[in-house]
Order: C-alpha cells, then structure tokens, then sequence
C-alpha cells in the first residue's frame, strides 16, 4: 500500500511541475503590458518602464520561472503585483472559505445521495422514479440559478438568511455558519441529485450480480448483502463520481462566491485573472492542481484500500 | 467497511450541529452588528483597495476608503468648490509656478505624530517617488520646500490649473511621516482622518470596519461612530445586500436599480462618465476615410442619441454631442445638441468626401455594451457607413490602445477638470489620443488653458468646441450614475465622483 502511495504522489508531483511550467509560460508569454495596466490610464512609459523593472519583467522567461519555482518550493508564491501582499498570505485566507464550503457540501452530497440512490436501487418503483426524474431536473438547474433563488426567497423575502455573507470575526462562527448554509444548499443540490443517480446504477448492478444470487440462496439477509457486500463493491463508483464533483464544484463554486460575496478562491480568481495579477493567478492554479491531484490521490487510495485489485494493476 | 458507518455517523454528526448552529444563528445575525444603527453606516463598496499607502491611492471609486482613513490638504465640497481641510489656505504666485500652502498646526496621525509643514512635504515626495497610480498628479511639481513649521511652497516646472483639485484628491491625501515607507502602512492606514480601521474586525476583500476617531479635529465630517465597507463586487449581491438591509447605500445599474426602487430604495443620479465613440485615427494613418472630417462630422450625424439611450440605457442619462463635463466648466449648451439626428446630411457630408460607399470602422466590443455597438452598426448601416464589431476588449486593453491597435472606439470615458480630460482626450500625452493628433490651433488652445489660472474651464471651452466641430469624437450621452441608499441615511453626490465622499452621508433626520 505505501509503495502505491508513493507512486501516485510521484506521479502527482510530475502533474504539478508539468502544469507549473506551462501555466507560467502561457501566462506571462500572452499577457501584454502588465505595467501599465498597473499603473493605469495617466501612466507616461517612463513610469510603465520603470514598473516593469520593479516587477522583473525585464529577465528572461526560464530565469523568471526557475526563480518562481525556487520561491514556490520554499513556501513563497510571490506577491501580488496589485496589492503587495504575498499570494500565499491571500490563498491562506481564501482557500479555508472556499474549502469549509466545499467539504461542507460534499459531506451532505455524500450523506444524502448515498441514502437516496441506495433506496432508489433497493425500492425500485415510484421511489425510482422520484429520483430519477429529481436527478434530471436537479442536473439541469444550475446552481447559480438554485442560488439567486434562495437569496430571493430566503434572504429578502423572509429574512432567514443574510443576503450575502457575514464572514467577520466580530460576528462570531454562528453567523459564519448561517453565512453559508444558503451557498452550501445551492452547490449541493446538483451533486445531490448526480450522485443519487450514479450511485442507484451501480447498486442495482451489483444487485444484478451472480454474487448476490448465491449470497440469497445461502439465506444471507438482504440487509447484510446490502451492507456487507453490494455497498463495498459498489463504493468505488460511487466515490469516484463524488470526486468528479468535487473538482466540478470548484468551478461553480465561484459564481456561488461572488452572488453571496465570500471572500473565497472564486472572486480571488476572477479578480486576479481580470486584473492580469499573475502570481496570483499562479497560486490559484497551483491551489486548484493540488486540490485535484490530492482528491484523485485520496480516492484512489480508498478505492486501493476497498478493493485490493486496485493496488496491482 | 469497517470505516464506513463511523464516518458515516460523524457526517451525520456534523452536518446536524451545521443545521442546528445554523437554526440558532437567530434572525440578528443577518443583520449588521454595531449597536445603534444611527450612528453606524454601512455602504457597499465595489473592490477592496490595494494598498493602505496613501501614495497608491486611486481616484473616484476607490478614493472613499482613504477619505475615511486620511484627510487631505484640500477638502472638496459637493458642488466640486474647494475648501480649507489640512490646508487653511493656499495662493499662486504671479506666474502661477508656485502654491504657497498654509497648514492646520493642531492635527495629529493616529500614531501620535504631528502633522505639519514636514509631514506634508514627506508626504508629497513619497508621492511623488512612489510610482502610484496617480502619480502624474504631481508629475508637474519639481519640488517642495517648507518655509516654516506651517507653510510648504509646492514649486512647479508647469503650470498645472488641476493642482489643487489634486490636492483633494489621492496626491492631497496625508499619512504620518513615521508610517510612510514602511510595510505596514500597506494594510493598515496610519492617517489623521476621522476614522481608523479596526484591523480585527476587518476581513480583506470582504469588508474593511472603521470607527470614529477620538478627539478628531473636525467633528462636522466624523458623522457616524463606526464605519463599515463591505465589498461586493456583483451588482446583484449588491443589490441584494442593499434591499435585504445589510447595507445602507451603494452604487447600482439601470437593471439593478428597478429592484432596488421596487424596495422603496431612494435614488440619487449624477453625471460623471460620457459614453459614445473615439474616432482615434484622425489623421488617417491606419483607417484613411477618418482623415476627412465630413467622414468624421457624418458618423455624428447618424446617431439618434435620445431613441439609443431611452432604448439601450433606459434613459438614465442625457444625450449630448460634446465630451466635456458640465463640472468642468468646458461645457457650452450650444454644443449639446451640435450634431441632430440627419442620416440625409451624414449621406450628404459623406458624397462630398467621396466615402458614400467605402467607409469601414473597425471597433473593439466593450463587455456588456453588446447590444449597445449592434445598435451603433444598425444606424451607421443606414447611411452607408459599415461599423465591424472586433474582438472583446481584454486586460491587455490600455497598451493596445497606446500601440494604436485601434483607429476607433466606442467607450466610457471619465468627465474630470479642464487640464485633466484634455489629457486624457486631447493632448499629446493621452493615452485616448494615440496617434498624437494635433494642430497648432489646438495647442495654443490647450496651452491658453494649461497656464489659465482659475480661467482654465472657460477657456477650456474653445477646445471643447475645436474638438466637437473637427469631429474627434462622436459622443452619445452620459450616463446617470445609480447611487441608492435607504431611509436611514441621506447622501449628496459628489460632483465628477460615481460614489460620494465619505463626508456627504448623514443619518436622516
């Protein structure tokens, strides 16, 4: 098992510098005059070239990306050209809102879509059907839309929830908790009802199994074919579609940001893109790789650890 | 498995404390803290600031938050007057090449240190080196001499009729000389204006608190004992943030601001932007047909800028033909309405150039003005002129402008004092005039106004009507700007600024 363990780092580690590399070579080959778009309007070239210099744009390409990546290495992501705060000190105070909200939902998507797709696939009947004609209308509402809803309803109409966030220390955790229970709701439901689905597929085939059929003709009882047998086969389906949306939520967890104003990744992300920040925009993608690459790892290893044929091949 | 139902159980077990902490969060958690809401104001602002350091202060909306952190050495009123603030008084001399500036002596920073005629002098040459986005504010200062413990002599190697109306702004902004230069004076303000930031109560990018500060020299302009920024950069969470009572004014769009009036939100508009297009190749190096001015004159005349902007704007804002502001003193009522709605002249202008068939105008597509160029295209279609729609404008946007990527454009452009829309329109040295046009009648124009003393708006005015009669631009209208705020509190605009200062907001009576 550790052997498989560290190959998947490893292998994840190549991923990181592979992607590093490219990243920062697209960015800071097509980005144009980053200086001015620094300094502004009024700016003369004298400042724009004087700004360049400070930035070290002046270097070549390879020297400014060996020296990125030694920096990298030692913790030290940069400082934002725009604010002069190192990147790392930004992403140490966005990644805990983004992730609180992330892990939150998945928690419940995981909860929720394991208890729903199990009753779908052992019920069958108007139960089935309940949650797959739910899994269709829930997969074809963007959570944006589920979002701008509850704000709608649940915030100015009724009051039961801030409108946007209340993330402050002066407010205490029970307000940052009430801050996210509507952006929580509007990135579950699409995983709830996704996950319901894929994890009802296989169930029913692992139901369908010749496994099952001998397990019942020994006089096993359902509920431990169930939970003994058929949930643990089926489980490495199940955590991989959950690991797709998890990495799937990281993308619409920014739109879910920005309508309830959280101080999370996502406005970091659109900010910097849009202002050009690019060691910003270096540590976003460097924060979004490690999360996919540490969800994927996590996964397999579960599933490794499920299903010992895994390991092998 | 064996994991399986105890991880199950704690998930359970979180996600029913998550629900039930929620459940107790009461209904007052949704609501701003801060005790007497008389004396608190919350405003939506719509980006964080970038740095603390006064130097890198910005203008319109990002000048608010340093207006709450530092004064500066001219205060400027609603109307745009300029009055006394760190500064008593101040004088030119003859040549207009010298400011004699006379300082309070009973001000001092939130860190103890005395403001006077040193700190102001510290403050100005930070400014100066500082490399910050305004730093042309001061770029025609070449030095500044303090002539005793209250008076600083601002030396100048132009003349600069915008000086002053600087000195209200981000180059007028005065921190305490101990802080200036140093890495903290980044995330914390060190001013002496009539709040300071309370650090702990402060989330970056998501709101900045203030409360008042004690024993603050002019308790006119501290209003409120606690101060809250909060940063919503969507127009919707604004929006909803605003109707839903978690803040108590912010600036909104046409769209949003039909919510926000369904919610007896009360509206105040003021104009500060003018929106139409720069037909930037005036010489015709790149686009030959903008060389003619009929080309230029006929382009104006096919807009019917009241049916664009009760369409496209839902009429929030005011046709005009001219791009100098009304604050600016520049504008002349006769040049609003120069160029009517007469597609027949714009043919007419366009045979006698010799163009009826071949003119093409290439312009970027500024995001969300979309619908607004399709517009454009369908009037410029009809009297045979083709405008293409190019590629989004992108973050690369200023430097392609200076490196004439474009021959014309369609914009929102700012409507500031004399000297500084001339430079940012007109002269040489804007950026919006890239291919350097200009004529030795527009610089004696421009020149008249640069050494114009307190006549610089009105002979400003001879450059607004060069540029409208040549055609330089076509504007279109402009543009109301949406600030709304609630019953508790009452706003003045503030003249060439889309958000108020900081000292326009009381609470109502």
């Amino acid at each position: 098992m550790i052997k498989f363990i560290a190959k998947r780092l490893g292998s994840g580690l190549v991923v990181l510098f592979v992607v590093s590399a490219l990243t920062f070579t697209l960015l800071y080959t097509s980005s144009g005059s980053i200086a001015r778009n620094i300094l502004g309007d009024q700016a003369t070239p004298e400042q724009v070239a004087l700004k360049e210099q400070e930035l070290g744009l002046d270097q070549p390409l390879v020297t400014r990306y060996f020296a990125w990546l030694g920096d990298a290495l030692s913790g030290n992501l940069g400082t934002s050209w725009f604010t002069s705060e190192p990147v790392a000190n930004s992403l140490a105070t966005r990644i805990p809102v983004t992730m609180t909200m992330v892990f939150a939902a998945m928690i419940l998507i995981a909860i929720c879509a394991a208890l729903i797709g199990v009753a779908a696939a052992v019920k069958r009947g108007w139960v089935d059907r309940v949650v797959q004609v739910g899994a269709i209308v829930g997969d074809s509402i963007p959570g944006y839309v589920i979002g701008v809803f509850l704000v709608t309803l649940l915030a100015i109409q009724l009051g039961f929830f801030p409108a946007t966030s209340t993330i402050s220390p002066e407010v205490g955790p029970e307000a940052w908790v009430y801050s996210m229970t509507l952006p929580v709701i509007a990135l579950l439901i699409n995983g709830v009802t996704g996950g319901a689905q894929q994890i009802r597929s296989a169930v029913i085939k692992q139901l369908e199994r010749d496994y099952v059929r001998t397990l019942r003709s020994r006089g096993i009882g359902e509920r431990e074919i169930l939970f003994k047998h058929v949930l643990r086969s089926a489980a490495p389906a199940g955590l991989t579609v959950l690991s797709l949306q998890l990495i799937g939520m990281l993308g619409g967890v920014v739109i879910i940001e920005q309508i309830f104003a959280l101080p999370g990744m996502g406005p970091l992300a659109v900010t910097a893109t849009g202002q050009t920040d690019l060691p910003v925009v270096m540590g976003v993608v460097m924060y979004t790789v490690v999360v996919v690459i540490v969800v994927n790892l996590l996964v397999d290893v579960l599933n490794g650890w499920l299903n010992p044929k895994v390991r092998v091949s | 498995m064996k994991l399986g139902p105890k991880a199950a159980a704690a998930a359970l077990v979180f996600s029913a404390s998550l629900a039930l902490t929620a459940c107790g969060g009461g209904a007052g958690a949704g609501s701003n803290g801060g005790g007497n809401a008389s004396t608190a104001l919350t405003l939506g602002t719509l980006r964080d600031i970038t740095s603390w350091d006064p130097a890198q202060a910005h203008v319109g909306h990002a000048l608010q938050p340093y207006q709450a952190a530092y004064d500066t050495l001219i205060l400027r009123e609603p109307d745009g007057k300029l009055s006394p603030m760190l500064a008593t008084k101040w004088k030119y001399n003859a040549t207009n090449t010298k400011l004699t500036v006379d300082l309070r002596t009973d001000v001092t920073f939130s860190d103890g240190a005395k403001f006077d005629a040193e700190a102001a002098k510290a403050n100005l040459d930070h400014f100066k080196k500082a490399n910050g986005p305004q730093m042309a504010q001061l770029a025609s200062v070449s030095d500044v001499a303090v002539v005793d413990a209250d008076t600083i002599d601002i030396n100048l190697s132009a003349t600069e009729p915008a000086l002053e109306y600087f000195l209200s702004q981000a180059a007028g902004l005065m921190g305490s000389p101990k802080a200036l230069g140093t890495d903290a004076i980044k995330t914390v303000p060190v001013g002496s204006g009539p709040y300071v930031m309370d650090k702990a109560a402060s989330v970056k990018d998501s709101q900045t608190v203030f409360t008042a500060r004690e024993g603050y020299w002019n308790k006119d302009l501290q209003k409120y004992r606690k101060l809250t920024l909060k940063i919503l950069t969507d127009p919707t969470a604004r929006t909803n943030a605003l109707v839903s009572g978690q803040i108590d004014a912010t600036l909104l769009d046409p769209k949003n601001g039909k919510q926000a009036e369904g919610a007896k939100m009360k509206l105040e508009t003021n104009q500060v932007d003018w929106s139409g297009l720069l037909l930037l190749d005036r010489a015709g190096a790149k686009n030959p047909a903008l060389a003619n001015v009929k080309v230029r004159q006929a382009i104006n005349y096919a807009f019917d800028r009241k049916t664009i902007l009760d369409q496209v704007m839902l009429g929030q804002g005011t046709a005009t033909s001219q791009p100098f502001g009304k604050d600016s003193g520049a504008w002349t009522e006769e040049l609003e309405n120069f160029y009517s709605y007469d597609p027949a002249k714009a043919k007419a202008l366009l045979k006698e150039a010799g163009f009826e068939n071949g003119v093409t105008l290439d312009v970027p597509t500024l995001p969300g003005a979309e619908t607004l160029i399709s517009v454009l295209q369908q009037q410029l279609a009809d009297v045979g002129i083709t405008l293409k729609p190019g590629a989004a404008i992108t973050n690369t946007f200023t430097a392609d402008v200076a490196a004439k990527k474009y021959t014309a454009m369609f914009y929102n452009l700012f409507q500031g004092e004399p000297t500084v829309a001339i430079d940012q329109i007109v002269s040489t040295k804007a950026l919006y005039n890239p291919f350097k046009n200009t004529t030795p009648e527009l610089e004696a124009k421009i020149q008249a106004v640069r050494t114009g003393g307190d006549d610089a708006g009105t002979l400003a005015r001879d450059v607004n009507k060069y540029v409208v009669e040549q055609a330089w631009f076509a504007p279109l209208f402009r543009v109301n700007q949406m600030y709304y705020h609630n019953s508790k509190v009452e706003v003045t605009p503030q003249a060439q600024q889309a958000v108020p200062s900081i000292y326009n907001y009381s609470p109502a009576k």
